[in-house]
């Protein structure tokens, strides 16, 4: 039996190899989740990073204690990775929009249009065809994290990014666009905010706030 | 005793001893995800005994750390359930369940104590709360509803550990002091709407509940009454500080 300095880990009397590694099925994994937090109220959902998880309100478990136990949060968000449908990257100077098939010029500037005016008849008509709205990341510079720009109503994902281009294309630099249905994406409530309250007090969980340093010259002062 | 100090022994033994207990899975979870949201509760719950045994100085007991880390089994508070050991992880998944019901709907009634420095400390951290029992719940409905296997084990856990979550809410001499004072709703009050709602989430599942309330509650904490399982814990828990109780960390 393994003998161990943590006693935990006698209590499990492991043996001292370990036992053979059996064959797994194919696909024997969770699936991936990608999330975005909110830092502060009215600030834009950026994203944080992936969780495995068997489904989406464990994906949130999992999300809030990852990348919401340190430092302010007011929401979270999170969407099945496969449910993402994004654009080539490009440098960045350039726009992931130019990176779009072209529109036939029929499509590419639709007569009035309600995803782009207030008409609230042409929105319930859009609706009823089986237009859907999607939410629309964009990534400003390799490295940086995508994040929020905004809704638009499409027919499908690649529809979405499109009509993103006519909507928020004129933003640069945007080095790759993320699409999500709005349906995919499980987020957390408002009333549910006071999850987060104490986040930012728990300083134990930073590295920062042991003075270990200090401690440490202290010592070789008082030892020398 | 005082019923304050009754009332603050009881509640932050509980945090305490579970805390400890919880954060026995911590590199030992199922999966990478979980073993940081379990560790991480358990984390938690260790700061509500830090601010329950808080008050308990300001109203002059010894130090938080004195309190915690020198006394032994006999002078505990805490209910049995939060002793016992981890078992596997379908047990201790039930009793995350089933102490943190109890302990969301506790603090929700401490939110207007008459005891204001208690008050705003279940005011502060009830959000905290929610997320563990979120956590629970979510599991619970998820395993009770899966394989045949996974179901078994919670039913089988559920049934196990039943009498010991109604070992919660065993009253101690102080209980008719600490409604008429107006510093908790009691015991039983806390007991009927632990009921409602853990039987709330259990009617999702494929979970057989019982009858819960014709069980036989495992008491005796409460009035230092321990398994065999808290000793140790303790001695554990308490092997760093008592090498030198005086370190400054």
């Amino acid at each position: 039996m393994i003998q161990s300095h943590d006693p935990r880990m006698n209590r499990l009397g492991l043996p001292d190899a370990p036992a053979p590694a059996v064959a797994k099925e194919a696909l024997d994994q969770f699936g991936t989740y990608e999330v975005f937090h909110q830092k502060k109220e009215g600030a834009p959902f950026v994203y944080v990073g992936p969780v495995h998880a068997p489904e989406a309100d464990v994906a949130f478990l999992f999300a809030k204690e990852q990348f919401s136990r340190r430092f302010a949060c007011t929401g979270l968000w999170v969407v099945p990775t496969a449910a993402i449908t994004l654009t080539d990257y490009v440098g960045d100077t350039e726009s992931a929009y130019d990176t779009l098939p072209l529109l036939a010029k029929s499509s590419a500037a639709p007569a009035p249009d309600s995803r782009y005016t207030d008409d609230t008849a042409g929105e319930e008509a859009a609706y009823a065809a089986g237009e859907e709205d999607y939410d629309i990341f964009h990534l400003k510079k390799r490295g940086k994290a995508h994040q929020h720009v905004g809704k638009v109503r499409a027919s499908s994902p690649a529809d979405a990014l499109q009509v993103a281009k006519a909507v928020f294309g004129e933003q640069r630099p945007v080095v790759n666009v993320w699409a999500a249905r709005s349906a995919d994406i499980l987020r957390s409530d408002d009333e549910d905010r006071d999850i987060w309250t104490t986040t930012p007090e728990k300083k134990y969980r930073d590295a920062i706030s042991y003075k270990v340093q200090d401690r440490i010259e202290k010592f070789k002062a008082e030892n020398q | 005793m005082d019923p304050k100090l009754d009332l603050l022994y009881r509640l932050a033994d509980d945090q305490l001893i579970l805390g400890h207990r919880n954060s026995e899975w911590n590199g030992l979870g199922p999966i990478l995800e979980e073993d940081i949201a379990f560790s991480s509760m358990a984390q938690d719950k260790l700061g509500h005994s830090l601010a329950l045994y808080t008050l308990l100085h300001e109203l002059g007991e010894a130090e938080p750390d004195t309190v915690a880390f020198t006394r032994n089994a006999p002078q505990f508070h805490c209910c049995q359930l939060v002793e016992l050991p981890i078992g596997e992880y379908d047990f201790s998944l039930t009793r995350h369940f089933l102490f943190d019901h109890a302990e969301l709907l506790r603090f929700e009634a401490l939110a207007t104590s008459s005891y204001e420095p208690l008050a705003q400390v279940a005011r502060k951290l009830r959000g905290e709360l929610k997320y563990h029992a979120l956590h629970a719940n979510t599991w619970m409905k998820r395993l009770g509803t899966a394989t045949e296997e996974a179901i078994e084990r919670m039913q089988n856990a559920l049934n196990f550990t039943l009498p010991y979550a109604l070992g919660i809410f065993e009253k101690t001499e102080a209980e008719a002091e600490i409604i008429s004072s107006g510093l908790f709703i009691g015991e039983d009050e806390l007991r009927s709407r632990w009921l409602e709602s853990i039987t709330k989430v259990l009617s999702q599942t494929a979970l057989e509940v019982p009858d819960i309330l014709a069980l036989t509650p495992v008491a005796g904490g409460r009035y230092g009454q321990h398994t065999e399982h808290l000793q140790p814990l303790l001695d554990e828990m308490a092997e760093v500080f008592r090498l030198d109780p005086t370190a400054d960390w």
